[in-house]
């Protein structure tokens, strides 16, 4: 990465190299960075080989189960009518057999903007490379190539295929120029808020509003944003790491050093009359 | 600014973004005023967007203004909508003209799979030696024992073949198209080998005797059928091409560049089965006397050569032509 940020001679991001963009030290390494018109950058999170094994698993199930109500509906049809009708049903079961093999994934994937009822269970979506929905013909040519992927046996190439692309593009995707991503919450994040709720004990040691400047605040936020997603002994260490700064400057005591950092941003951020976020901007998720 | 106060001063905005994308499938079902308003909301959140990356905010938040970036971008510059006409123009236009542009591997295509078909048919015509090497010698007495009399099917049984013939024949085409991607080899592999296999089958049956039987039937919807394997051949073997001949990009980049030609072609073949498996259902085992399914068999050859040769030449530009 940083061979290439030599300056003044690392290359133009390519708009067709979805993959080898990392310019933001964000992105991780199942991350596709899609660059709009308005040259704004956003990623998609790319799925992987267990999310889409999910996915495939459900939809197989569901075309197993389809099948099997045409084919009982097409057994009753032939023990109720004659040889003709049930000559009938079997050709119309052998069409449907055909349009589950060949059609199941277009169809979906047309009608539902790259979803198929799996992908949909598991939040995944079919894109192009550049970030948009996917036409009708990469639908086409990436479900046809299934039966690429597909060999030998039990989609083994389709495997390596995406094992071996930073995309996990399978020979479908690459050739169709799709991906699949995971679909990201949709949901504005909550203010934070102190739990266990701040007790009057405790704010009697804060009894003067502690001044702190923006980038502090922005450090702390980020922090108790990060809290249970880190690992217990990291976020105290990290905790620890900071708190005796703190301390220092207003010569106070405290034994819980998350807590005491998260009373700090709480009575640091209030509003003049509001210990707590004004119920305006409290936000159920 | 926190990010709090940023989510605060903003949300309204997201909120109502996130309101008028809803689950649409695309921009037309929305009025005009909403579709500026949308454009306009979009465009302050690529701003926002921007700015919460430089701000370093949580990854829920970033999070969240991606995926809500991602639906508006999606949805504004989404693949052009389906409409009939462009599914028509694929016939009418896209398919012929691909082909003709793409003839080499056509011609290619059509030389591995008739190549082998006549060996297999003159060969086993010759002597059942050459034949049973070919196939088991159950399956070609069965064959023979099928076309000894002349096929006349009941009603119900047409749906039934039809039904057969869509499963079992477009198969067959699109495993040729398919393993094209092995730089074409599978495509070549699957030609030669239905080629000899059907050539075979053809002379045993002649051998037998039952070759007016066999011809009568097959006559009818062979000009689709055969010509659409060939097709398909002829896609996975271009298909194969540009993996080879890149034209300086990756290997992945040239087949992209032609996966709407592939697609063109793919369709066309596709097209063709469809119509072959109603013939081959509904036609070719019908009680038609004999000389009138060999007239309309030449008629069925003519009409897809000349729609080879001429659809769509004085069209515009088909999708893939106007990419390249």
């Amino acid at each position: 990465m940083s061979a290439m940020q030599a300056p003044g001679i690392s290359p133009p991001p390519s708009r067709l190299d979805v993959g080898a963009l990392a310019g933001n030290e964000r992105l991780e390494d199942t991350d596709a960075e899609i660059e709009t018109p308005e040259l704004v950058h956003f990623s998609y999170r790319v799925a992987g080989p267990a999310h889409r094994l999910v996915a495939y698993a459900i939809d197989l199930a569901l075309r197993a189960l389809m099948m099997s109500v045409v084919g009982i509906i097409a057994v009753l049809g032939g023990l109720l009518g004659r040889e003709a009708m049930a000559q009938a049903t079997t050709g119309i079961v052998l069409l449907v057999v055909f349009l589950m093999d060949w059609g199941y994934y277009v169809l979906f994937e047309s009608i539902w903007d790259g979803q198929s009822p799996g992908k949909r269970a598991l939040g995944l979506r079919v894109v192009s490379a550049d970030g948009y929905g996917i036409s009708f013909a990469d639908s086409v040519i990436r479900n046809l190539l299934r039966a690429a992927d597909f060999l030998p046996v039990g989609y083994a190439l389709g495997f390596v295929a995406m094992a071996t692309d930073r995309s996990f593009r399978r020979l479908g995707d690459r050739v169709a120029g799709t991906m699949v991503v995971i679909e990201q919450s949709q949901k504005v994040v909550p203010p934070l808020r102190i739990d266990p709720p701040r007790t009057p004990e405790e704010m009697a040691e804060f009894s003067q509003r502690p001044r702190l400047d923006r980038v502090d605040i922005e450090a702390l936020e980020l922090f108790l944003r990060r809290r249970g997603t880190l690992g217990a002994a990291r976020e105290r260490e990290l905790a620890d790491m900071v708190v005796p700064i703190y301390r220092s400057r207003w010569g106070m005591q405290w034994a819980d050093a998350e807590r005491f950092l998260a009373l700090l941003y709480s009575r640091a951020t209030e509003r003049d009359g509001h210990p707590e976020p004004e119920p305006s901007r409290r936000v159920g998720r | 600014m926190t990010e709090d106060d940023f989510i605060a001063s903003r949300r309204a905005d997201w909120e109502e973004l996130d309101r008028l994308l809803g689950n649409l499938p695309n921009l037309n079902r929305l009025s005009g005023a909403a579709i500026s308003r949308v454009a306009s909301l979009y465009r302050s959140l690529s701003t926002d967007l921007v700015r919460a990356h430089s701000a370093g905010y949580s990854a829920e938040t970033i999070g969240y203004l991606d995926s809500l970036a991602a639906r508006a971008h999606n949805l504004m510059y989404s693949a052009p909508p389906r409409r009939l006409g462009n599914a028509l123009k694929l016939f009418t236009r896209d398919f012929p003209r691909a082909l003709r542009r793409r003839a080499p591997f056509f011609v290619l295509s059509a030389v591995l799979f008739l190549l082998p078909g006549l060996v297999g048919f003159f060969g086993s015509k010759a002597s059942p030696a050459f034949s049973s090497a070919i196939l088991p010698e159950e399956s070609l007495e069965e064959m023979e024992q099928s076309y000894s009399h002349s096929l006349v099917r009941e009603s119900g049984a047409d749906m039934e073949m039809a039904g057969f013939y869509v499963n079992h024949n477009i198969g067959i085409a699109f495993r040729c198209f398919t393993t094209g991607a092995f730089f074409g080899i599978g495509s070549a592999f699957f030609l030669v080998y239905n080629g000899l296999l059907i050539g075979t089958v053809m002379g045993s049956v002649t051998r037998a005797g039952h070759g007016r039987n066999l011809l009568t039937f097959c006559c009818g919807h062979s000009p689709f059928e055969l010509t659409a394997i060939v097709v398909s051949g002829a896609a996975g073997l271009y298909m194969g091409y540009l993996m080879v001949v890149t034209g300086g990009r990756t290997r992945w980049g040239s087949l992209r560049a032609g996966a709407r030609e592939l697609f063109e072609l793919v369709m066309g073949a596709a097209g063709m089965l469809a119509i072959a498996a109603m013939i081959e259902g509904f036609w070719s085992a019908s009680a038609a006397p004999a000389p009138v399914k060999w007239v309309v068999a030449v008629i069925f050859a003519m009409a897809v050569t000349l729609y080879f040769i001429f659809a769509g030449r004085k069209d515009e530009p088909s999708p893939s032509e106007r990419r390249a």
